[in-house]
């Protein structure tokens, strides 16, 4: 595999499991947060879905999700479920973020695109914790 | 007549357009190497994104001496930026800059209203830019500058709010 698919390959499995982590987020949700988790949840799957056709049109096999996976720690209610979704969009931006240096041309769009995305919403859940402006310099 | 005339623009046209290239090397490589001239040093890749950053960092601080009521929706945005120039500086292997007290030229907007809009316009841009920068720059500086643009993204919807 070159560089550049195996950055693909990573993000894939970051995509994974930020989509577990937002079933984890969405079940401890209500109101207005519920529905920003469902709309970050279904950016999280369209970007799952073509990275795999993506990656196996490059010829190689796109890691599978896992059955489930370890949180960084316990979510017991809404503002732990916000905290986790900050979490979540940063740790995807950082492998988006080093997917840039191998890719090129559509590939590295497609990072770009995916980089902005979750800092946005990184940056919108912040904002949901009460924390303005909830941006950072180099997410 | 006009036929000669034809081929000859034409010639020209094609002479000009090598010129900067494949004629300037072959001329350089006809030259004794002590009259060889130097070329021109080229500017570092991140040279325009660090000029970009300086420029908005002049805005928001243009913006925070005119409306002195923004200055704390603005100063963490500022910060962002400014983080940003240290980053590209020390990318470029250049000193951190001295604290420079510059004064901030008047903000042109009429009211605060104006002044934000046109700041949310300036970010909009100055994404633009660094998604451009990143998608054109090399292995080594693509993660920084996408960092920026993402960086600048979230500013332009804290500026919409």
């Amino acid at each position: 595999m070159s560089a550049a698919t195996d950055a693909l390959a990573a993000a894939l499995a970051a995509e994974h499991a930020a989509i577990f982590g937002y079933g984890v987020v969405g079940a401890r949700l209500t109101g207005a947060a519920t529905g920003q988790a469902r709309e970050a949840e279904s950016a999280h799957r369209a970007r799952r879905d073509k990275l795999v056709v993506q990656l196996t049109k490059a010829g190689t096999t796109p890691p599978a999700a896992q059955p489930a996976y370890a949180l960084p720690f316990p979510v017991g209610d809404a503002a732990g479920a916000q905290k986790l979704a900050v979490q979540l969009e940063e740790r995807t931006a950082a492998i988006w973020r080093t997917a840039l240096g191998p890719t090129t041309g559509g590939d590295r769009k497609l990072a770009l695109d995916a980089l902005i995305d979750c800092a946005q919403r990184a940056a919108r859940w912040r904002r949901a914790t009460g924390q303005e402006p909830g941006t950072v310099p180099l997410p | 007549m006009p036929v000669r005339m034809g081929q000859g623009r034409s010639r020209r046209a094609v002479l000009g357009g090598l010129a900067g290239t494949v004629a300037g090397a072959a001329l350089a490589g006809c030259w004794p190497n002590s009259d060889k001239p130097k070329p021109p040093p080229s500017p570092h890749p991140l040279t325009s994104a660090l000029g970009g950053t300086q420029a908005l960092i002049d805005r928001y601080q243009a913006t925070i001496a005119g409306y002195p009521d923004l200055a704390e929706r603005l100063q963490p945005l500022l910060a962002d930026h400014r983080a940003h120039l240290d980053a590209l500086r020390k990318a470029m292997g250049l000193p951190a800059p001295s604290a420079s007290p510059s004064t901030p030229a008047a903000s042109g907007a009429a009211d605060q209203d104006g002044a934000v809009a046109a700041l949310k316009a300036a970010e909009q841009s100055g994404q633009t830019e660094a998604v451009t920068a990143c998608l054109a720059a090399s292995a080594q500086y693509a993660p920084l500058l996408g960092s920026i643009a993402a960086c600048r993204a979230t500013h332009v919807e804290v500026l919409s709010a």
